[in-house]
């Protein structure tokens, strides 16, 4: 995608600037403006697309000053509830979700810099439904879900139905996204989240895969799976037959080899500047494989 | 069009009429007149523009000044007491953690949050907390060595 000729420094366009205060007003405005409108959490990756002219909105309404948006919580009944406006900063270091949700403490810690992760929230990397939104996978893998509120009331559907395509969410106009929702795992649950590039953190997931398994008490047979891969495809996916090779069976190498051959195999890769095609299929083989090793091993 | 706000940068508070548009690093730079952030790319990808909002690093290229208000905002004009340098910024100069200078004020701003919130930090949370600050003149260790000094210092 090349950037228009706008000078050395990117400056952003005009806009008028609408802070909402109520939920209800953030929605009334979304479904006046309708696509003149975008909403503005974090920003950190709106500002960048208007500052390249991907996008120009002539309204940017500011969700922050609505109260309520922004927080953790857990309880056993309900499990984790994570605010859309949550910054990833706030994930990462919130003692809960490292003790109880650690792959998700994880992903946020992969997710850019310090910088970045400051600011940036949870809402913004499932609402720009990029598909190395790099919280999605670890979400769809613990059976998460995004309460919607609009005009005409809330809605509750998974993560996994979140995303429809790049950049595109199930958010009709005059929508918002205003929870995450995070049941209890079973016990015997773990699972990791494993993100090429592991090494620069500014860099955007060229392939990501989180896996999460719930074993028997014995902790030998895996009663329940999720694979779910970012990046390589139009959204975050689930390899179904990569789970069904190794559901309900203990692990092994070889079933694990099959597993990640699948997951390789069900991926529908681009080839970009980050990454051909085929480099990108073999290392959803690769970081599957270590993955499911990673959580089948050392209950 | 414009709008009235007031930012309080460097515990003092400055009224400036800004456009919606204006980012924060704009505002800072050019109507506070503070030109330690710089602005690279654009983009928050480097860092260069660094400031400090309530103790936390962040890219002031990537905030809308209008947004900032009533937040506390740190640049590295407000780090030294009047000509007395900060620690870090001693610790770089003698470890020679500065080449062409144009990371510097940020990568200070983000070591001193590291530093404010973890006084002991290890050199892998060294390089962590200034993993998002691209120095071009690839200096890094020096950088790195100089911020251990002073958190084993302190």
């Amino acid at each position: 995608m090349a950037t228009p000729k706008l000078g050395y420094l990117l400056k952003l366009p005009k806009f008028d600037h609408l802070e909402a205060k109520t939920i209800e007003e953030a929605c009334s405005l979304l479904a006046k403006y309708k696509d003149k409108a975008r909403v503005i959490a974090g920003g950190t990756d709106l500002l960048v697309s208007m500052k390249r002219r991907e996008i120009s909105p002539q309204y940017i309404i500011n969700i922050k000053a609505i109260p309520n948006l922004d927080g953790i919580s857990y309880s056993q009944k309900d499990g984790l509830l994570i605010g859309a406006l949550t910054t990833l900063a706030a994930i990462e270091s919130s003692p809960m979700i490292q003790e109880r949700f650690p792959i998700l403490s994880s992903a946020a810690h992969q997710t850019g810099p310090p910088h970045i992760r400051n600011v940036a929230t949870i809402g913004g990397n499932l609402c720009n439904a990029t598909p190395s939104a790099d919280m999605a996978p670890s979400l769809i893998g613990l059976g998460a879900k995004a309460k919607i509120k609009g005009l005409k009331g809330e809605r509750v559907v998974t993560v996994e139905q979140f995303f429809i395509g790049p950049g595109v969410s199930i958010l009709q106009v005059g929508e918002i996204l205003t929870e995450i929702q995070v049941p209890n795992p079973p016990s015997h649950t773990r699972g990791v989240y494993l993100k090429l590039p592991a090494r620069t953190a500014i860099d955007i997931a060229v392939v990501g895969v989180a896996v999460v398994v719930t074993l028997d008490t014995k902790g030998v047979n895996i009663v329940d799976v999720k694979i779910v891969l970012g990046a390589v495809a139009p959204t975050p996916i689930r390899a179904r037959q990569a789970e069904d090779i190794i559901k309900g069976k203990a692990a092994d190498n070889e079933l694990i080899e099959k597993a990640a051959q699948a997951a390789a195999n069900e991926a529908k890769p681009i080839s970009d500047v980050r990454g051909l095609a085929s480099y990108r299929r073999e290392i959803v083989k690769v970081l599957t494989n270590r993955a499911l090793k990673q959580v089948t091993t050392h209950i | 069009m414009k709008q009235l706000i007031q930012l309080r940068v460097n515990g003092e508070l400055h009224e400036v009429r800004v456009e919606p548009w204006k980012t924060l690093l704009e505002v800072i730079r050019d109507d506070i007149g503070l030109t330690s952030p710089k602005e690279a790319c654009s983009t928050g990808e480097c860092s260069a523009c660094t400031v400090l909002v309530n103790g936390k690093p962040v890219n002031s290229c990537l905030v809308l000044a209008v947004e900032a208000q009533g937040k506390d905002i740190l640049t590295i004009e407000g780090l030294s007491q009047g000509s007395e340098l900060h620690p870090l910024q001693d610790a770089f100069i003698r470890h020679g953690a500065i080449q062409c200078g144009f990371c510097t004020p940020g990568m200070l701003l983000s070591a001193k949050a590291l530093l404010d919130g973890n006084p002991k930090p290890t050199e892998e949370e060294i390089r962590e907390a200034v993993s998002g600050n691209l120095c071009r003149c690839t200096g890094y260790n020096k950088i790195v060595e100089a911020i251990l000094e002073v958190a084993q210092s302190q």
